[in-house]
């Protein structure tokens, strides 16, 4: 239990358990923000008020996912100067900027347009609350541009110089725009749409195979299901090819993460076909697997797309153990469970597509093959799973270093002591825990109680007096 | 120094010095509403009281990201050396608003709402706290090395000085949230906060007096300020606007004027960080440590500056346009289905 008094251990817990729970919220907040725009823009252009009732009923779980995120957004920003006092004294100049540009651009953005966005369906003109929902995603998307470019400058820090503790920018655009940037932002973006539709998929089967359900209900969200599917079929296999891409900016600039992600302990000379670990036993006391189960030849097919490597392939025992990331079986078998899931999604919305073609995707379609309506059920938490797994990869297959080859973690974190940090620590502990289960318990009720289908829009034209409703005592 | 270096680091202190005023300007009503939530009569009082918050408090707390923000970027050390400093405080505020927050988005939900009423008024108490706390071991000062690194013990906000700066920012969102509920509301619930409002502009006063009788005791620093025969003139003009405010306060109170109580009450918001401005300025972690000390380098002030100065108005005009697409009073629960 020594770690209990380790100020680095307990500063890193805290900032891996705010932001592994932070990070389930953003994700609707940004993809469901979409969805949104597309129900509103369909309601705008045809009339048709099953497209108002869906924006209605999905904004509900946007809203009870907005709260959290914002709330647990908080301890991400703060805990930079709290904990990390160091780094933010070392990359204040530019990171802190970001986190600036972030507050100004995208959170104001949203917050300042949520309020009509939720509530404003009867206060102001149609074509006003569409720009206000636009807003909202947009600047929900503008977030995610802003926290992945400002992560991925921790990844391969660009645009200026190092010295005497502070780094200096000289080429903003170059450090926004790092070598990581623009594919971790396509990434990142693509997880939040892909897992905020396969929530949609996963609530609309919920309900078409829930016996007894009302017709009209049904054919509600058959549409859902349907309108989900087509996105997915646009996002899914994009981010197949995405997360390849990223997978292959990491071997070209922290060749120490991939070695960890593959597995790999001796290096791999030019002109070889190492084989490719599907599943392996590290050993990291002995810099080896102790077994692995490998697909032969597969190494240079997947990051080259060739039959043997033109570079080297380093492995981790050529590093110093100072200098290269531990932990390697949670990164090897957490990049596996991201890559895995991204794949099995995309094969399962081919098969339901198939289905779709072959029998017409209709509500009965789907309960003659119930199977099939569990798989998408399982694949929303799949989807959040991934994501997760995802930042595991990136960010503790970054380490031991915060600002890669630059700043060492070790050296970022404030002296503090032990105790505090490790009171703040369980609180949030505690606190997430409750909150998670509460914030499950309420989507569930809000899910359970499916839509309103007596909901009618607004008649645009009238003015009418009652805009947002309190709720009932 | 050349022009942009003494220049640029005051500009920002002008700014930030802005987001906070508007931070605790409008998140002070939202969370002053939430302690006051807690002594609402019934449970369709405190449902108007909630709703009247619903489309706003969000917006309002951004305020506070964004300084968080923007400190970090103009002044790196300082938030590194005062959040530091404050780790207890800020995590208490940190949990207050997140209690707060969620608690509003549960209580929507839920069936029993009265654990959730407790966490959205207590949530609201805490974070008001515990701004108040940090409020007043800043100013008090915090000793720092020559690196202007903090080097005093991590209970150096738990002091009566800060407590006392506590208990009348309470007073403060109690008022602010009382005046904005005047505007919201009508009938009974506005004359409950006509009462409300009077008892906590007195306290907020009796609040401020003391603070300003104690201040010279606190830091010799603040006190030199105080009676430098530069500033003297400002620092008597001061506390006799403020009392010409909490006249026309009370005035505007026993008339049951609706608008313009809310508006001296932001007045004295004003003019209170007026005063504490020009108190701590040119300093950034009080006492000794200035802006010009711990600014990021002048590039990236200048590069911010284009970005988020252009912003700064732009996010002024639609947060004012949400304001007034939403003016005017709260409807009665039961008038609104």
């Amino acid at each position: 239990m020594e770690w209990l008094a380790d100020t680095l251990v307990l500063s890193r817990l805290q900032f891996a358990l705010t932001a592994i729970f932070h990070m389930l919220w953003p994700v609707l907040s940004t993809g469901l923000a979409i969805f949104l725009v597309v129900l509103e823009g369909f309601w705008l252009r045809t009339g048709n008020p099953l497209y108002y009732r869906q924006a209605r009923f999905w904004a509900k779980l946007y809203v009870l996912n907005f709260g959290i995120g914002v709330a647990s957004g908080l301890p991400m920003e703060f805990q930079f100067g709290t904990n990390w006092a160091p780094l933010s004294e070392f990359v204040g100049d530019f990171f802190g900027s970001v986190l600036g540009f972030e507050g100004a651009m995208a959170f104001m953005l949203e917050a300042g347009f949520l309020g009509i966005m939720l509530f404003g369906w009867n206060r102001v003109p149609a074509a006003i609350h569409f720009l206000a929902t636009v807003m909202v995603a947009f600047g929900a998307n503008l977030s995610v541009f802003w926290i992945l470019s400002a992560n991925s400058w921790l990844q391969t820090p660009a645009g200026g110089t190092f010295s005497e503790g502070h780094f200096h920018v000289q080429n903003y655009f170059a450090a926004i725009n790092n070598p990581f940037m623009l594919r971790s932002v396509l990434h990142m973006s693509l997880a939040t749409v892909e897992t905020s539709m396969l929530v949609v998929a996963a609530v609309s089967c919920w309900w078409l195979l829930r016996r007894g359900a009302a017709e009209a209900v049904r054919s509600f969200f058959a549409f859902s299901f349907q309108l989900a599917l087509v996105i997915l079929l646009v996002v899914a296999p994009l981010q197949v090819v995405a997360g390849h891409e990223s997978a292959l900016q990491v071997a070209e600039h922290q060749p120490t993460k991939l070695a960890a992600i593959e597995g790999l302990w001796s290096s791999e000379p030019a002109g070889s076909s190492p084989a490719w670990s599907l599943l392996v036993a590290p050993d990291e006391a002995s810099g080896r697997n102790r077994w692995n189960l490998a697909v032969p030849g597969a190494l240079s097919w997947i990051l080259e797309g060739r039959s043997s490597l033109s570079h080297e392939v380093r492995g981790l025992n050529s590093w110093p153990a100072d200098q290269r990331p531990r932990m390697v079986g949670l990164l090897f078998y957490s990049f596996r469970l991201m890559a895995g899931i991204g794949i099995a999604i995309t094969l399962l919305l081919a098969l339901t597509l198939l289905l779709w073609w072959r029998r017409g995707l209709s509500a009965d379609t789907l309960s003659s093959f119930p199977w099939l309506g569990r798989a998408w059920i399982l694949a929303a938490p799949a989807g959040y799973l991934a994501i997760e797994a995802g930042w595991l990869v990136r960010c503790v297959g970054r380490q031991p270093w915060t600002v890669y080859g630059q700043l060492r973690t070790a050296e970022a974190a404030s002296q503090l002591p032990a105790g505090e940090v490790l009171a703040s620590l369980s609180t949030f502990a505690v606190l997430y825990a409750v909150l998670l289960g509460c914030a499950l318990w309420f989507g569930a009720r809000i899910i359970r109680r499916g839509p309103d289908l007596s909901l009618m829009p607004p008649v645009q034209g009238v003015p009418q007096e009652a805009g947002i409703e309190p709720s009932a005592p | 120094m050349d022009f942009l270096e003494l220049f640029m680091p005051a500009v920002w202190f002008v700014i930030l010095a802005l987001f906070l005023l508007l931070y605790v300007i409008l998140d002070g009503f939202d969370l002053g509403v939430g302690i006051l939530s807690l002594t609402s009569p019934s449970e369709t009082q405190r449902s108007i009281l909630m709703t009247s918050l619903g489309n706003v408090w969000d917006a309002n707390e951004t305020w506070l990201v964004l300084m968080g923000g923007a400190l970090f970027g103009a002044f790196p050390l300082a938030y590194g050396t005062i959040l530091k400093a404050l780790y207890g405080p800020i995590y208490l505020m940190i949990l207050g608003l997140i209690l707060r927050a969620v608690a509003f988005e549960f209580r929507e939900n839920a069936e029993r709402k009265r654990p959730w009423n407790l966490m959205f008024g207590l949530g609201s108490v805490l974070a008001a706290a515990a701004q108040g706390i940090c409020l007043g071991t800043v100013l008090a000062g915090l000793p720092t090395d020559a690196q202007g690194h903090f080097t005093g013990s991590p209970w150096i906000w738990l002091n009566w000085s800060s407590l006392l700066v506590a208990l009348t920012l309470i007073q403060g969102y109690v008022l602010i949230g009382s005046t904005y509920l005047i505007l919201k509301t009508s009938g009974e619930l506005q004359d409950l906060h006509r009462r409300t409002a009077r008892l906590a502009a007195a306290t907020t006063l009796a609040g401020a007096l003391l603070i300003t009788l104690a201040t010279p005791f606190v830091s010799s620093t603040l006190k030199e300020r105080l009676f430098d025969p530069q500033f003297l003139p400002v620092f008597v003009a001061l506390p006799l606007v403020g009392i010409a405010l909490i006249v026309q306060l009370f005035r505007s109170l026993a008339l049951e004027q609706e608008v313009w109580p809310f508006v001296y009450t932001v007045l004295l918001f004003v003019l209170s960080f007026a005063g504490l401005g020009l108190m701590v300025f040119p300093a950034i972690i009080p006492p000794s440590v200035t802006i010009f000390d711990a600014h990021a380098s002048i590039t990236s002030l200048v590069f911010m500056l284009t970005f988020i100065g252009v912003l700064i108005p732009i996010m002024l005009f639609y947060n004012i346009y949400n304001d007034i697409a939403f003016s005017g009073k709260m409807p009665h629960p039961a008038e609104a289905e």
